[in-house]
């Protein structure tokens, strides 16, 4: 199973013309900061910038159409907003494993 | 689809959102500007002034509620429509999100077909916000154009309407328009015998389109009695100018008065207007005076009918005008104040206090239900001629320099005789002459004692000693009616003959006036009126008081005045 709608990547990339290779690095750069930024929040219990951070790349890659990895930042940052910060380790695990599988794929695209 | 480009700020910070919104934009055709988070948003608002906003919730740094009331508040009258970007589901949080000003939502991940479709809204509403705020503008310019022109118009309007006597001593009156312009017009002027004519008129509406022909209609007053024609003259010729200007359906309720004060006695025409109030010291009584004509400006000049109504007025006695906002004044009900009201007030003992009664019982009526209509009242009183004093002659009027020297024969022959006043004629000829214009008021009594002379006494051949008694005075118009008709190849000569004086200072008038009726004892006369002041005398001493000398001729049927003056003409 894909990790991106690829109907919907292909469209995006029609939009963005030449900037499209330009959009992928710059999101997977950002996001991957952002994620280990949210895997210390999650050590550190920050529930505020848990949310935040979750937040933040959760529309970044509901915007690549990168679907599985924005439910799955969805399910922490509503965790961090809940302050419920219970198996967060397992989760953001997960979403770390996705995150490659978002990378690999989209960096075929090009 | 939009002609012009617009400016779009794109506030997200995330930066590979930022990079898909500005390439879907910028493939629209518009500019963009960007912002990483709210303060940064504020600041770009500030300094990119974009026509249209593209607002993440959640940001850094401010989020985008607090960022889009700010950016409002920056923008005061001028329309900045904020789309939020958002993966808000809760509607609490959208709802708060269009609480902080927002005015569309798009929700990630982004779709392109719904951001253009909502940018597009968006600038459809923002034309038509342009296009209301510059028609606002130009409405508020028209508006304070308009305001502008009125006041200069109400200046000039001022000037011609408001230049009278209203301010004699024995005239009171409160004029209170209902908007810029009054439709009441009240003009006051004295006329060169002294007299007072005054003229109240109730245009038909109010505001400007009332106003207007107030013009007229005062240069016709002022103009005219100043040349001192009789009233029945001024009124016919308002009545023909109002008749031609005047829109069909439009007309003025009038009452025009002249004030005698030698002769105590008050003429009054009234057209249209409700009944006025006519006090009498005497018996303490108040009088119903009534319009028996129709408004000027209504009937043809052959049609129109100049007949006034007399009546003694004595010193004391008072006369009340007021246009008909004073009637229909309303209370808080809708009922009218009315006549009875009005009139109730005269029952009261103190006759010094009727005018400020009027006032304080209508305003007491109306109370705060405010007025509609303009209202206008006017109290005149009879008082000695000295309270008044003399006519002040507008020197400003016509050139400075004049004819100095010249001659002038002018006949009047029966049919004119008949029908013709040429008193204001003679005079504006006179008043030409700018020494006799600063008399005028001397000249023209001077002027009516010699033509009444030659015509009523001489041609006619009528006794003064008639007009002495009430009975004698109708017979002496009875009498005068049918020598008029009888005339017969008769005339009225004046000759007028105006030369400089020998050193240049000064000028001598000799007016000579002869008639073809069969004169007078004028030897005896002369001698046995020295203390005879009385007004129906022949005026022989009245004129001799104005004159170098005074001769009669032949039979008494040629009499001639010489005046001199010995001022300068100043430049």
């Amino acid at each position: 199973m894909s990790s991106i709608d690829l109907a919907q990547i292909q469209e995006l990339k029609d939009i963005m013309e030449e900037a499209f290779d330009d959009l992928i690095s710059t999101y997977l750069t950002d996001s991957e900061a952002k994620l280990n930024l949210l895997k210390q929040a999650i050590a550190d219990q920050n529930c505020s910038d848990i949310a935040e951070l979750a937040h933040s790349v959760k529309g970044a890659s509901a915007n690549i159409f990168a679907e599985d990895l924005s439910a799955l930042c969805r399910v922490v940052e509503d965790a961090g907003r809940a302050q419920q910060l219970d198996g967060l380790d397992q989760n953001i695990s997960d979403i770390f494993a996705e995150f490659e599988n978002v990378k690999t794929q989209l960096q075929q695209l090009n | 689809m939009d002609e012009r480009p617009l400016n779009i700020l794109i506030a997200d910070d995330n930066q590979s959102d930022r990079m898909i919104l500005s390439a879907i934009v910028k493939k629209m055709g518009h500019q963009v500007c960007q912002a990483a988070d709210g303060l940064e948003a504020i600041e770009q608002y500030s300094k990119e002034k974009p026509d249209i906003i593209l607002l993440d919730v959640m940001m850094p740094n401010m989020n985008g509620q607090q960022a889009a009331v700010e950016i409002k508040k920056l923008a005061g009258e001028d329309m900045v429509p904020i789309i939020f970007l958002t993966s808000l589901q809760d509607a609490q949080d959208l709802a708060a999100c269009l609480e902080s000003g927002g005015d569309d939502f798009l929700s990630k991940p982004y779709n392109k077909i719904i951001l253009q479709a909502k940018i597009n809204a968006c600038s459809r509403m923002l034309k038509m916000h342009n296009t209301m705020q510059q028609q606002r503008d130009v409405i508020q310019e028209n508006n304070e154009h308009m305001r502008h022109e009125q006041e200069v118009a109400r200046a000039v309007y001022d000037n011609v309407a408001h230049s009278g006597c209203l301010d004699l001593p024995n005239i009171k009156y409160l004029l209170s328009p209902f908007s810029v312009f009054n439709g009441d017009v009240l003009l006051a002027a004295r006329r060169p015998s002294g007299s007072v004519h005054i003229l109240l008129g109730d245009f038909t509406g109010h505001g400007l389109p009332a106003a207007i022909g107030a013009m007229p209609l005062a240069e016709i007053f002022y103009g005219m009695t100043a040349k001192g024609f009789l009233m029945t003259d001024i009124l016919r010729e308002i009545n023909a100018k109002l008749k031609k200007v005047l829109p069909v359906g439009y007309f003025c309720c009038t009452c025009m008065v002249n004030l005698s004060f030698r002769r105590e006695n008050l003429e009054v025409w009234m057209g249209g207007l409700p009944d006025f109030a006519l006090y009498r010291e005497a018996d303490n009584k108040v009088e119903h005076i009534k319009s028996r004509h129709l408004p000027l400006g209504v009937l043809s000049s052959s049609a129109f009918n100049p007949e006034t109504q007399s009546f003694s007025f004595k010193p004391g006695d008072k006369f009340y005008m007021w246009s008909d906002g004073i009637i229909e004044a309303r209370n808080e009900e809708g009922e009218l104040f009315g006549e009875d009201r009005l009139f109730s007030v005269f029952d009261g003992k103190d006759s010094e206090q009727f005018f400020d009664k009027i006032i304080n019982s209508v305003n007491t009526f109306a109370g705060e239900s405010g007025k509609d209509d303009d209202t206008t009242l006017l109290e005149l009183s009879m008082v000695d001629e000295t309270v008044v004093g003399t006519v002040d002659i507008d020197l400003t009027s016509g050139a400075v320099t004049g004819p100095t020297d010249w001659h002038l024969s002018y006949t009047l022959r029966d049919e004119t005789l008949r029908t013709f006043n040429p008193l204001p004629l003679m005079l504006n000829i006179l008043n030409d002459v700018p020494t006799l214009r600063s008399i005028s008021g001397q000249l023209y009594t001077l002027m009516a004692e010699l033509f009444s002379n030659a015509f009523e006494h001489g041609v006619l051949g009528l006794d003064s000693k008639l007009k002495s008694s009430a009975d004698g005075f109708a017979q002496y118009y009875q009498q005068r009616e049918a020598a008029m008709a009888n005339m017969q190849g008769d005339f009225v000569r004046f000759e007028f003959d105006l030369k400089p004086k020998a050193n240049g200072i000064g000028g001598q008038l000799i007016i000579t006036v002869d008639d073809s009726g069969k004169g007078f004892d004028y030897k005896n006369v002369h001698n046995s009126t020295e203390g005879n002041l009385g007004y129906s005398g022949r005026g022989i001493p009245l004129i001799s008081s104005l004159c170098d000398s005074l001769k009669y001729y032949g039979c008494g049927n040629k009499v001639e005045v010489v005046l001199s003056w010995e001022t300068q003409i100043e430049e």
